[in-house]
C-alpha cells in the first residue's frame, strides 16, 4: 500500500484513506467547529499526507505520522481562520456558560468528545493537543503562537471546565476522598 | 497530593482513551476532492461523458429544428405553384418524371463536381400526386454560390438565341434574388405533369441528368441527352424542360418558371412573387439525412439477476471456501431501462444506433434487522499486495441464511445509471410491414447513485456501504425485436439482455457482483 502511494497509485491511496480516514476525522472533529469544517481539515490533511508520503521513513507507526500531519493541518486551518482571536481569555473563563444542549449523550466516547468540543476554542485546542495528542506546552506554545504559560493556564482551566461538564452529564462521578472517580465510567 | 496527581493522570488517560476510540466516517465528497486534487488528469472520463451528452443533445436539437418536412414544403407550395401553372398552362404533350427530385449543386472546385440528393424519394414514397421535377439552384453564400449560376454556358447544339435568352433569365433571377437578399435555394425549373406515365424513370433520372452533364454549364446537354431514360421512359427532349423559356424548341418545353420580357433584366411581378415565395419556402434542409435517420423512445421492464463471486486472497474467512451464493439468501428484483436514441440506416439492412439511457437495477437480499448496531468486518483487498484484509464496519442487518428470522427485511442492492448506448441493428428478415431485427450495443455507464449491501467477512451480517459502488462501468446489450410499421411510426417489441461487464463494487472490495437484466423492450421510432 505504501509503495503504491509512493507511485501515486490511486487505488493504493484510496485504500490507505479508507483505513485511516475514520479515526483521523475523529481527530479533526475535536478541533473543528462542525462536521463540515472537520471534513475540510481531513481533506487538506490527506492531500498533505499523500504529497509528503516520500518523507515517511518507516521509523514509526504510519498512523502516528499521519496523525501528526492531520493535527498540524487542523491547527493551521484554525490559525488561518483567525479563530484564536475569538478564544476566551483565561481571566474571563469563569463567566463561560456551557449549555446543556451542546452536550449530547449517545455513546460514551462520543459523549466525551462532544464535551471536549463544547469548550471554548482556545481551551479545547490546548486540551486536545496536550492531553490527547501528547504535545508539550512548549510545543503547543510554538504551534499556536502563544506563551507557554498561557498554554498551561488554558489547559488547567479547560480541564477544570471539562470535569464540571462531565460530572454534570454524569459521565464521571465527582471524586471523593481516597476514591477513584472513574468507578462509574 | 498524591491523590490529586493520580486523579489528574486518570483524567487525562480517560480523555485520551475515549478520544482515541472515537471515529467518524467521512462523506464520499472528501475522497473525491482528494482524488481530484491528486489526479487532476483523471477527470477526463467525466469530461468526455459531458461532451458526449452535450453533443447528443445538440444533435437532437439541430435535427429537430431543421426538420423541414419536404412533404410539407410541397404542400405549402402547392397553392403557389398551382396559381403559377394556371397562368402558364403547358401546351403539347409533356412527359412526367415520376418523382419530385431535389438537386443541389455543390461548391465548385477546380474540376466542377456536383452532388445531389433524391431527398423526396424516401420521404414521400408512392405519393402519386407529386409529379414534379424540380431543379433547384442555391444562392446561399457558402458552400453554394451564385457563381455557379452565372457560369452556366450552353453547348453549341442549342441555338445562339436561346443561349442568350437562357443566360439572361438565369442572370435576371440571380440578380433579383441577390437584390432581395433571398438566401435560399431557388427553383429554376419546376413542373407538374401527368401522373400515369414514365413511372419507371425512377430516381435514375435525377442522377443521370447531372452526372452525365458533368458541368454546371452544360444545360444543353441536360436538355438534349442528359437524362438517361430507363426502359419505359420516353425520349428526353419530350420529358425535360430546362426551365428556361425556349421559343425555338417544341411547345412541350414551354413550361417555365420565369418568362423573358422585353426588358432583359426584368421579371413580372407575378414571377417575382412566385420566386420569392418558392425560395423562402424551399430552404435547404439536411436532406441527405432524411429517410435514413429516425429517433426512438423506448422502455424495457426487466428482471435483474446477478453473478456474485469472491476475489479474496490469503484469507481464512469463509470467502475462500466454495460458492458464496450458497451462503446467502437472495432473489432477483425488478428494474428497468428507458431512453431516447437515434437510428441511422447505413445500409439496406444495417442501422447504427446511439442514444442516452437511464438504467435502474435492483436485486433483493433476504436479511434480518438487528436490534442494535453490531461490529463486524468486510473483506478488502490491498491493491499493492493483492492480499485481503478485514476492515471494521458496523451493521444493523444480519444474514438470514445463518440466523433465525426475527425481524426479516429485504435489502435492495440497487443502482441508478446513465448510459450512452452505441451499437447497431441488423435486419434479419422482412415481410409486409413487419421486420425482424437483431442488435447489440455497448453502453458506457455512470452510476450516480445506489445502495450496496455487502456481506461481511464472516458471512453473518450485511454492511451498507454506498461508497463501495464503482461510479464507472460498462454494459453490453443484446436484443432481438420485431419492428411493426404503423404509418409514420415504427413499433418495436422484443426481448433484451443487458450484462454489466465490470463489478458493481470497486476493486478493493473482495466481492465481485455482475448484474444482468432480462427484459422486454418496447420502442417507438419515427423518421425525421
Amino acid at each position: 500500500m505504501l509503495s503504491g502511494c509512493l507511485r501515486n497509485n490511486a487505488t493504493a491511496q484510496e485504500a490507505l484513506y479508507n483505513r485511516f480516514s475514520p479515526r483521523m476525522l475523529g481527530v479533526c472533529y475535536r478541533f473543528a467547529k462542525n462536521r463540515e469544517d472537520a471534513e475540510d481539515m481531513l481533506q487538506e490533511g490527506f492531500i498533505k499526507v499523500f504529497s509528503q508520503m516520500h518523507q515517511y521513513r518507516n521509523e514509526g507507526a504510519l498512523e502516528g505520522w499521519i496523525r501528526r500531519i492531520i493535527v498540524h493541518t487542523c491547527i493551521n486551518v484554525l490559525k488561518k481562520n483567525k479563530k484564536f482571536s475569538d478564544s476566551v481569555d483565561i481571566t474571563n473563563a469563569h463567566s463561560i456558560h456551557i449549555r446543556e444542549e451542546m452536550i449530547p449523550s449517545i455513546m460514551q466516547a462520543k459523549q466525551v468528545v462532544e464535551c471536549i468540543r463544547s469548550l471554548p476554542l482556545g481551551y479545547k485546542t490546548v486540551l486536545n493537543l496536550y492531553a490527547i495528542e501528547g504535545y508539550s506546552h512548549k510545543e503547543i506554545a510554538f504551534m499556536l503562537d502563544i506563551e507557554e504559560s498561557t498554554s498551561r493556564s488554558q489547559y488547567t482551566r479547560a480541564k477544570s471546565m471539562l470535569e464540571e461538564i462531565l460530572i454534570r452529564k454524569k459521565i464521571i462521578q465527582k471524586p471523593k476522598k481516597k476514591t477513584n472517580f472513574l468507578g462509574a465510567v | 497530593m498524591i491523590e490529586n496527581e493520580f486523579y489528574e493522570d486518570e483524567f487525562e488517560q480517560l480523555l485520551k482513551e475515549k478520544a482515541d476510540q472515537f471515529s467518524m466516517y467521512p462523506s464520499k465528497r472528501v475522497w473525491h476532492s482528494i482524488y481530484n486534487n491528486l489526479h487532476p488528469s483523471r477527470r477526463w472520463p467525466s469530461v468526455v461523458m459531458c461532451l458526449l451528452l452535450i453533443g447528443s443533445l445538440m444533435l437532437i436539437g439541430y435535427l429537430n429544428t431543421s426538420k423541414n418536412s419536404i412533404t410539407k414544403q410541397i404542400n405549402d407550395n402547392a397553392a403557389g405553384q398551382a396559381s403559377y401553372e394556371k397562368n402558364n398552362e403547358p401546351t403539347g404533350s409533356q412527359l412526367t418524371i415520376q418523382k419530385t427530385l431535389l438537386t443541389t449543386f455543390s461548391r465548385r472546385t477546380q474540376k466542377p463536381t456536383y452532388t445531389y440528393g433524391n431527398a423526396f424519394e424516401d420521404v414521400i414514397p408512392g405519393e402519386a400526386e407529386l409529379y414534379t421535377y424540380t431543379v433547384v439552384k442555391s444562392n446561399r453564400p457558402a458552400p453554394y454560390t451564385t457563381a455557379e449560376i452565372t457560369d452556366i454556358k450552353l453547348t453549341p447544339d442549342v441555338a445562339a438565341a436561346d443561349n442568350n435568352t437562357n443566360q439572361n433569365i438565369i442572370q435576371a433571377v440571380d440578380t433579383y434574388i441577390k437584390s432581395n437578399q433571398i438566401f435560399a435555394d431557388v427553383a429554376v425549373y419546376t413542373k407538374k405533369g401527368k401522373s400515369n406515365t414514365a413511372k419507371s424513370t425512377d430516381k435514375n433520372t435525377s442522377v443521370d441528368v447531372l452526372t452525365e452533364g458533368g458541368n454546371v454549364g452544360d444545360i444543353s446537354s441536360i436538355t438534349k441527352s442528359g437524362i438517361t431514360q430507363t426502359s419505359t421512359s420516353k425520349p428526353l427532349d419530350n420529358t425535360y424542360e430546362t426551365g428556361i423559356s425556349n421559343p425555338a424548341e417544341s411547345p412541350a418545353k414551354k413550361s417555365v418558371i420565369v418568362k423573358t420580357t422585353s426588358d432583359k433584366t426584368g421579371l413580372t411581378s407575378e414571377e417575382k412573387a412566385w420566386i420569392e415565395n418558392y425560395a423562402l419556402q424551399n430552404k435547404a434542409a439536411a436532406k441527405k439525412w432524411k429517410g435514413h435517420l429516425g429517433y426512438q423512445v423506448y422502455v424495457t421492464p426487466a428482471v435483474n439477476y446477478r453473478k456474485l463471486t469472491t476475489n479474496s486472497k490469503g484469507s481464512a474467512t469463509p470467502f475462500a471456501n466454495g460458492d458464496i451464493n450458497n451462503s446467502i439468501s437472495q432473489k432477483p428484483g425488478f428494474g428497468f431501462e428507458t431512453g431516447v436514441g437515434l437510428n441511422y440506416t447505413v445500409a439496406k439492412r444495417i442501422q447504427l444506433k446511439a442514444g442516452l439511457q437511464f438504467n435502474y437495477t435492483n436485486y433483493n437480499i433476504a436479511a434480518d434487522e438487528t436490534n442494535h448496531p453490531i461490529s463486524t468486518t468486510i473483506l478488502l483487498n490491498d491493491p499493492s499486495t493483492g492480499y485481503s484484509y478485514s476492515a471494521a464496519r458496523t451493521s444493523t442487518t444480519s444474514n438470514s441464511f445463518n440466523t433465525t428470522a426475527l425481524q426479516p427485511i429485504t435489502l435492495h442492492n440497487k443502482t441508478y445509471q446513465i448510459s450512452l448506448p452505441v451499437g447497431f441493428a441488423y435486419r434479419l428478415s422482412s415481410q409486409n410491414n413487419v421486420d425482424w431485427y437483431a442488435g447489440a450495443t455497448v453502453q458506457p455507464s455512470y452510476i450516480f447513485d445506489g445502495k450496496a449491501h455487502i456481506i461481511s467477512s464472516d458471512l453473518k451480517s450485511y454492511v451498507s456501504d454506498r461508497s463501495s459502488i464503482s461510479p464507472w462501468n460498462l454494459n453490453l446489450g443484446f436484443e432481438t425485436y420485431m419492428n411493426f410499421k404503423l404509418g409514420s411510426y415504427n413499433l418495436q417489441v422484443g426481448p433484451q439482455v443487458r450484462y454489466q461487464v465490470n463489478s458493481t463494487y470497486k476493486k478493493d472490495i473482495a466481492l465481485i457482483e455482475k448484474p444482468y437484466a432480462v427484459g422486454l423492450k418496447f420502442g417507438l421510432t419515427k423518421g425525421f
